[in-house]
């Protein structure tokens, strides 16, 4: 039988899930052994009425979709993974976004860890609290991004009071002349105390298919102890370019990248899949159980080290 | 400076039209922002560089997509309008708003100005933007999920269930390079 809701299962192995959307009630009812752990953006979880509010209630919650979040996670890890704190923006953090993350992660019986994304959402001179840029946009690596970043990482973890991970994205245009390059940055964010890695191995692939740093000179920098979760997805062609879209299975290239590399990382958490639910009824709920079975494969290969692996 | 490094990149992302300025003329950074050498250099060289063009797609794409999912016949009734309302529209509204309703609603109220004023539209337009509209804005009132209106203690109900695949029953994401 599967554990009471809330506690956590301790496995010599990376956990499978998925990222929450609509759609995952579906795979979970088609394939529930596959599915042991899922994160939730609390980003959608939420209506967020900035500053235009007309009450001073800023956050208003989907209940109904939180009531099936709280049923589904019985038995199963639950972990959050943000969009909307845009760490590297240049301006103070959105501590009533952070607290409403931290009433919700309370209301689901908390979070195992929580991610956010390594790169710009929100504009820094925007006039309300969540002015978009439009996409995550590119962060400049150098000690004053760090000073930010890791200042909004030590506050978000006292408030949340859990591991935090940040996950590497795709980009289209590299910010030349750094003073050092992601896996670095993302390296010394972990050998300092503030966060792990979530590696998206998909945007990897993305941004080596644009012209960026080829995933396996990535990989090699990157410190295999730093790296938490990883993030497997699919996308698609447009317009002379490979788009993070979340609308496929993982391309060939991304597994043999994550057969090669992930069984090296022995502080792996898990191993998520994300798929936009628009692209659903493509990607079928078989599709979907034979992706995680094959998850299941890549999860088998690793084993975790237990004295590393929940230290720090 | 930062702050300025980041704006810079976000209205560049935003606008193909500054985009093509700044390439033409890297200078014109300098006027707009406050700018050290280094950052201006990164800035330019982001500008020229090929991938440019496709985040400014992206861009336009997730904005477009709460307008798409919410006022579809609207934007179909538009036709090719669509693309010089909605430049305009992000022109004058840069910034996006994360909810989508109030960003639809916007979108609604800015267009039915711009009809107002007498602007030369397909005649469909009129009244699928004045059905769309109407839903947008009852979409909007019901997302206040947790309003204090039937009582002291009560929680309004939601009407916000998984299951429903339209895009409208949870706040959404537009997901190309986002996560």
């Amino acid at each position: 039988m599967l554990p009471p809701y809330g506690e956590i299962m301790v496995l010599t192995r990376p956990a499978v899930g998925l990222l929450y959307n609509p759609a995952t009630p579906d795979v979970i009812e088609h394939a529930p052994d596959l599915v042991e752990y899922f994160a939730v953006m609390p980003d959608r979880l939420w209506f967020d009425f900035g500053t235009q509010a007309a009450t001073d209630r800023r956050f208003h919650r989907t209940l109904g979709a939180m009531a099936e979040v709280r049923r589904h996670a019985k038995g199963r890890m639950l972990a959050g993974h943000g969009l909307g704190l845009s760490l590297p923006s240049a301006m103070p953090l959105d501590e009533a976004f952070v607290e409403a993350i931290t009433t919700m992660s309370a209301d689901l019986g908390g979070f195992l860890w929580y991610s956010e994304h390594l790169s710009l959402f929100v504009t820094p001179k925007g006039s309300v609290p969540n002015a978009q840029a439009g996409l995550g946009l590119p962060v400049t690596y150098d000690d004053e991004a760090f000073e930010i970043i890791s200042t909004k990482l030590a506050r978000l973890k006292q408030a949340l009071g859990c591991r935090l991970l940040l996950e590497n994205t795709s980009f289209f245009t590299p910010v030349p002349d750094m003073d050092m390059s992601e896996p670095a940055f993302l390296n010394r964010l972990y050998v300092e105390g503030y966060c792990g890695t979530l590696l998206d191995l998909h945007n990897l692939y993305v941004s080596g298919r644009n012209g960026g740093t080829p995933p396996e000179t990535y990989l090699e920098e990157l410190d295999p102890d730093a790296v938490e979760e990883i993030h497997l997805a699919g996308g698609d062609d447009f317009a002379g370019f490979y788009m993070d879209s979340h609308s496929g299975l993982t391309p060939p290239e991304v597994w043999r990248l994550a057969f090669d590399h992930v069984p090296r990382f022995r502080r792996l958490r898990a191993i998520t899949f994300e798929f936009q639910e628009t692209y659903y009824d493509r990607l079928r709920p078989e599709g979907l159980a034979a992706e995680l079975a094959r998850m299941h494969e890549l999860a088998a290969c690793c084993h975790v080290d237990q004295k590393v692996a929940y230290a720090g | 400076m930062l702050v300025e490094f980041q704006q810079a990149l976000a209205d560049l992302t935003a606008s193909p039209e500054l985009c093509i300025q700044a390439r033409r003329d890297p200078s014109v950074l300098h006027e707009r922002y406050k700018l050290t050498e280094r950052e201006w250099h990164r800035l330019v060289g982001i500008v020229r560089h090929p991938g440019m063009a496709c985040a400014c797609i992206i861009y336009r794409a997730n904005r477009l997509a709460p307008l798409a999912m919410n006022i579809p016949k609207t934007c179909r009734a538009l036709g090719k309008e669509l693309r010089a309302v909605v430049s305009e529209y992000w022109a004058v509204f840069p910034e996006g708003n994360v909810h989508f309703f109030i960003e639809t609603d916007r979108f609604c109220r800015f267009l039915k100005e711009k009809l107002a004023e007498g602007g030369s539209f397909p005649d469909e337009v009129a009244s699928e933007l004045e059905r769309e509209a109407a839903i947008v804005a009852d979409a909007l009132r019901e997302s206040e999920t947790e309003l204090l209106r039937y009582g002291a203690l009560q929680i309004r109900p939601s009407n916000f269930a998984l299951g429903e695949h339209d895009g409208r029953s949870w706040p959404s994401r537009t997901s190309a390079s986002s996560s």
